[in-house]
């Protein structure tokens, strides 16, 4: 991710609706190094809808993307 | 608002000149009434443009569409409509659903009652999930078909573009149509009644995240709706 793309600033939402993972929270687990957070290994799994979002923010924040 | 509800975000599609209603989920019992915490409609037209946002007062029971999309000026003949509820497991300890009524005016056809597609949430980690592959399908009556038969599809995801396969399976033979949504965008697929002079048997989607997704059949000769349901999903 590039620093221009990491300060651009998304609207803070509900990302996955199983796991209750905000982007809020998506994006200051990517900036600490720390995705997935405790308790949210399972976002983008379980319906699946949120797995396209899901994957496109990964990139935007810079977390590896390939193992959501 | 509480941060431990949970979210619950379902879709569905009204087309212009249906009498088409809403149930919202609700339970009843002697000491309480038991509603969503909260509601939020938002309609969007085929190419995903936001038409409007309303907040639902969760006490009303039905909403009528027709009445909401009728306030949007430049409305398309068809709109994705999407329920974006918070609720409390403890009051409702399953998914909630809300349902369905559906009749063309004037039709001479039957009203239609459906429950209404659940797209985003709702499936614990108890279920244990695994697959990411998101498959659907529904298997049409054997009898002959007076009906043109098409899937409504539709991209509930804020950024990312959906790309899907809709297969159309005959005796022998079958026909893929891909399919690619941009965010909100909704598109209506037909599906041939007949290939190589072989019947519609079964339609499958497959896509690598859960879209809205119905099934509908529309009477040949009037379009009169007489099918509109959710196909079977499952994970492999």
């Amino acid at each position: 991710m590039t620093p221009d793309a990491a300060s651009e600033p998304l609207p803070s939402f509900l990302l996955c609706y199983c796991t209750n993972l905000t982007l809020d929270e998506l994006r200051d687990a990517c900036t600490h190094g720390a995705w997935p957070p405790p308790g949210k290994e399972r976002t983008g799994k379980l319906c699946t809808g949120c797995l396209g979002d899901l994957l496109y923010c990964l990139r935007r924040f810079g977390a590896d993307a390939s193992s959501p | 608002m509480s941060s431990d509800l949970s979210a619950l975000l379902s879709a569905t599609f009204y087309e212009k000149g249906d009498n088409h209603r809403i149930e919202l989920i609700h339970q009843r019992d002697r000491a309480a009434h038991r509603r969503l915490e909260s509601l939020d409609l938002a309609l969007y037209d085929p190419e995903g443009k936001g038409l409007r946002e309303v907040p639902i007062d969760t006490r009303q029971e039905i909403l009528d569409l027709g009445a909401l999309v009728g306030t949007v000026t430049d409305a398309s003949p068809r709109v994705m409509v999407l329920l974006d509820a918070r609720y409390d497991a403890r009051i409702f300890p399953y998914r909630p659903h809300h349902y369905g009524f559906l009749h063309r005016r004037g039709s001479t056809a039957a009203a239609l009652y459906y429950a209404a597609n659940a797209v985003l949430g709702g499936v614990p980690d108890r279920i244990g999930a695994t697959g990411l592959n998101n498959f659907e399908t529904y298997i049409f009556l054997r009898r002959p078909l007076a009906e043109r038969y098409s899937v409504l599809l539709g991209n509930p995801a804020r950024f990312s573009t959906a790309e899907a396969q809709v297969t159309s399976y005959y005796a022998t033979e079958r026909v893929a149509q891909p399919v690619a949504l941009p965010p909100k965008a909704h598109v209506e697929v037909p599906l041939a009644g007949e290939h190589a002079g072989e019947r519609l048997q079964r339609v499958e989607i497959k896509a690598l995240f859960r879209l809205a997704s119905y099934v509908v059949g529309r009477r040949a000769d009037s379009g009169d709706l007489v099918l509109f349901d959710h196909l079977f999903s499952y994970h492999r």
